[in-house]
């Protein structure tokens, strides 16, 4: 184990009664890394993050931060980290500048140097207007802000950070990642969300847990590159209405693009997606390293059809993520779990789609 | 003319005393590393000297703080004032008729009977109870502190709330006896024995309060067991003179109220003394384990 890692966890498992919440975790993170910790409600991020930062004892299996193992070395641990956990929660009676007042004499800052760290805090953080308010009367947003803003106030190599983006509006999201990235450069990050644009705005590398496992674990390309897969849509005017079709002859029968398309080399799987009755619009899938863009043109010019749409778009995050995780969400709908989970994982996504957000508040009940 | 030469060495002596209380502070560090396995890490963690002591400090002067930031500070100390204060003069000190403010310790509006009813179950619920229920427990744990030092901070802040609320009660005698009446000699023996007593007692009582705050997520349920619980142990001495046997004893043993009426009456008693602190320990150790038990739930 070299000394540049500074987050290891190794076989980290974390049982709630009969319930097992982590199950052998493994991961590490090196100083200059800004990781995230990506997963479901309910797959077991925010226990991981509290067996990190000490708040809870590991069933089994070790983990170590800056060096120190959290069961040996609790204090060191939690000195070297800046942790925020889920939805900040602070002392409502206390002013902004009383808690970082506090957590600062809680981390032995003298006063010096609590002064220099509390005025790059408060600036980077946006906390000048709201310094001397109660924290009780500020919205999420801020108490969001003030909670990131103890963590920081130590100046700690490694940040552990519970969803910090979730109650930011967009510009403050923003804000926020780019100062991730910019203060990743020499610490160490590793944050949760389940806001996929969020860490590919801000982290080089993602940990995806599923039903307290890793699932998957790299650079974000890599994990992109995971189901290999390349998609296109098409989409051809079938029918002009009322002014003249400008193609060649008829418009094209439904039947006829379709045959057409299937024809081209290399086009693995072709679907009809939902439109009007205007224009026919297909998803082609292939496999990743053929560029079939110019062919589909050619083939549409050659037949003198009206191309509406023709885009090309690698896997989304997203799709990776849905395609893997994609267990938990069934597992939480059906009342016997298990005993289907494994069928048919990679078919209908539609409908996962379409059910995702009810899932997962009652995800977070559950968990609760 | 005091030679530069003389600062210096004062300086000089001041610096050796540091360096050696250092050494001192090493040595002591020194043994506990020594219990550690063999096998220890490359990195050995070493905590700044007094880091634990002022981390106690720390959370002591928040949580007093926030007594004083929420309403219950006032409440507190205002009801307290006003119920012995009716009880003090309209039900006492006209009746007993002497100079005395024996009052003030005995009978349904006493001191230690606020205490046990009122005021220890209302400045401990919230104690531990309330951080668990909205999620601050968990930064302020993931602090550099060890939950040792949450517990006896909390406990020392509200012990010196007690100790306040006490010294407002002072005014009674003084206003009688001292300024800016003068109703007789006043005997303050028996006084500051009292008062002694009631902080022994309060800070057994606020072990009990936080002991069963850290059992449940529910301040008022914490408030209610407290509440009973001190009561009981109050109340259970006044049967005493019925019950005979091993059984009067051991009433007469746990009873709060038959270890302090010795106060009352101007005797330390060191039985009782011992009996309240350990009662504090007690129960302190246990919200500590109640506490640490999170980690394995």
């Amino acid at each position: 184990m070299s000394t540049d890692v500074m987050i290891y966890a190794n076989d980290l498992t974390k049982n709630f009664g009969s319930f097992r919440a982590v199950d052998k975790i493994n991961f590490e993170v090196r100083r200059g890394e800004v990781v995230g910790f990506l997963g479901p409600n309910g797959a077991g991020k925010s226990t991981t993050m509290r067996i990190l930062t000490c708040f809870i004892s590991p069933t089994g299996g070790t983990a170590k931060i800056n060096g120190f193992d959290v069961f040996d070395d609790p204090l060191a641990v939690r000195e070297s980290l800046g942790y925020l956990p889920q939805r900040a929660p602070l002392y409502l009676e206390m002013s902004v500048y009383e808690y970082l007042k506090f957590a600062a004499d809680l981390r032995q800052l003298d006063d010096a140097t609590f002064r220099k760290r509390a005025r790059s805090v408060v600036e980077v953080c946006g906390l000048a207007q709201v310094l001397g308010k109660e924290i009780r009367h500020l919205s999420h947003g801020y108490r969001q802000r003030v909670g990131l803003g103890q963590a920081l106030i130590h100046d700690p190599p490694i940040l552990i950070l519970d969803e910090p983006t979730s109650d930011l509006d967009p510009n403050e999201k923003a804000e926020f990642l780019d100062y991730i990235k910019q203060i990743g450069q020499e610490r160490t990050v590793l944050l949760s969300t389940h806001n996929l644009s969020e860490v590919e705005i801000a982290c080089a590398r993602a940990i995806i847990v599923s039903k307290g496992r890793v699932v998957a674990d790299g650079p974000l390309d890599e994990i992109r590159a995971k189901s290999g897969r390349v998609r296109y849509v098409v989409s051809v005017q079938e029918s002009a209405g009322s002014t003249p079709y400008r193609g060649q002859g008829q418009p094209p029968k439904q039947a006829e693009v379709e045959a057409a398309l299937g024809k081209i080399n290399g086009v693995k799987k072709i679907t009809e997606l939902p439109t009007d009755e205007r224009a026919h619009t297909y998803e082609l899938s292939t496999d990743e390293g053929v560029d079939l863009r110019a062919e589909l043109f050619q083939l549409i010019v050659q037949k003198g059809w009206v191309l509406l749409e023709l885009h090309r778009d690698a896997q989304t995050l997203e799709d990776v993520f849905r395609h893997l995780t994609i267990g938990d969400a069934r597992r939480n709908r059906t009342l016997d779990a298990g005993a289907d989970e494994d069928e048919d994982e990679d078919e209908d996504e539609e409908t996962e789609e379409e059910t995702e957000e009810s899932d997962d508040d009652s995800d977070a009940k559950d968990k609760d | 003319m005091a030679t530069t030469e003389e600062l210096r060495d004062d300086v000089h002596e001041a610096d050796e005393a540091a360096e050696h209380e250092e050494e001192e502070s090493d040595e002591s560090n020194g043994k506990s590393k020594k219990e550690l396995p063999a096998t220890a890490q490359p990195k050995v963690f070493e905590r700044k000297p007094g880091a634990g002591l002022r981390n106690i400090l720390t959370i002591t002067r928040r949580e007093f703080k926030a007594y004083f930031d929420s309403i219950v500070a006032y409440v507190v100390v205002c009801l307290t004032l006003l119920i012995v204060g009716v009880w003090f003069f309209f039900f006492g000190f006209w009746q007993v008729d002497r100079a005395s403010v024996s009052r003030l310790f005995d009978g349904v509006g006493s001191l230690p009977i606020l205490l046990s009813f009122l005021v220890l179950p209302l400045l401990t619920m919230r104690a531990l109870a309330e951080e668990k229920r909205s999620g601050t427990i968990e930064l302020l744990i993931t602090m550099p502190v060890k939950d040792s030092e949450v517990i006896l901070g909390k406990f020392f802040a509200a012990l010196g709330l007690t100790a306040v609320l006490l010294l407002c009660t002072l005014i009674y005698p003084i206003a009688m006896f001292m300024w800016p009446w003068h109703m007789g000699p006043l005997d303050w023996g028996p006084v500051t024995t009292s008062y002694l007593g009631l902080l022994l007692m309060g800070g057994a009582g606020i072990a009990v309060g936080m002991m069963f705050s850290s059992f449940t997520e529910n301040q008022i349920v914490a408030f209610f067991i407290t509440a009973a619980v001190l009561a009981l142990l109050w109340f259970i001495g006044s049967i005493v003179e019925f019950v005979h046997g091993p059984v009067g004893d051991a009433i007469s043993f746990v009873s709060f109220q038959t270890r302090f009426v010795p106060f009352s009456r101007g005797l330390i008693d060191t039985r009782a003394v011992i009996y309240f602190l350990s009662i504090t320990i007690i129960c302190l150790l246990a919200a500590f384990r109640s506490l640490e038990s999170r980690k394995w739930s």
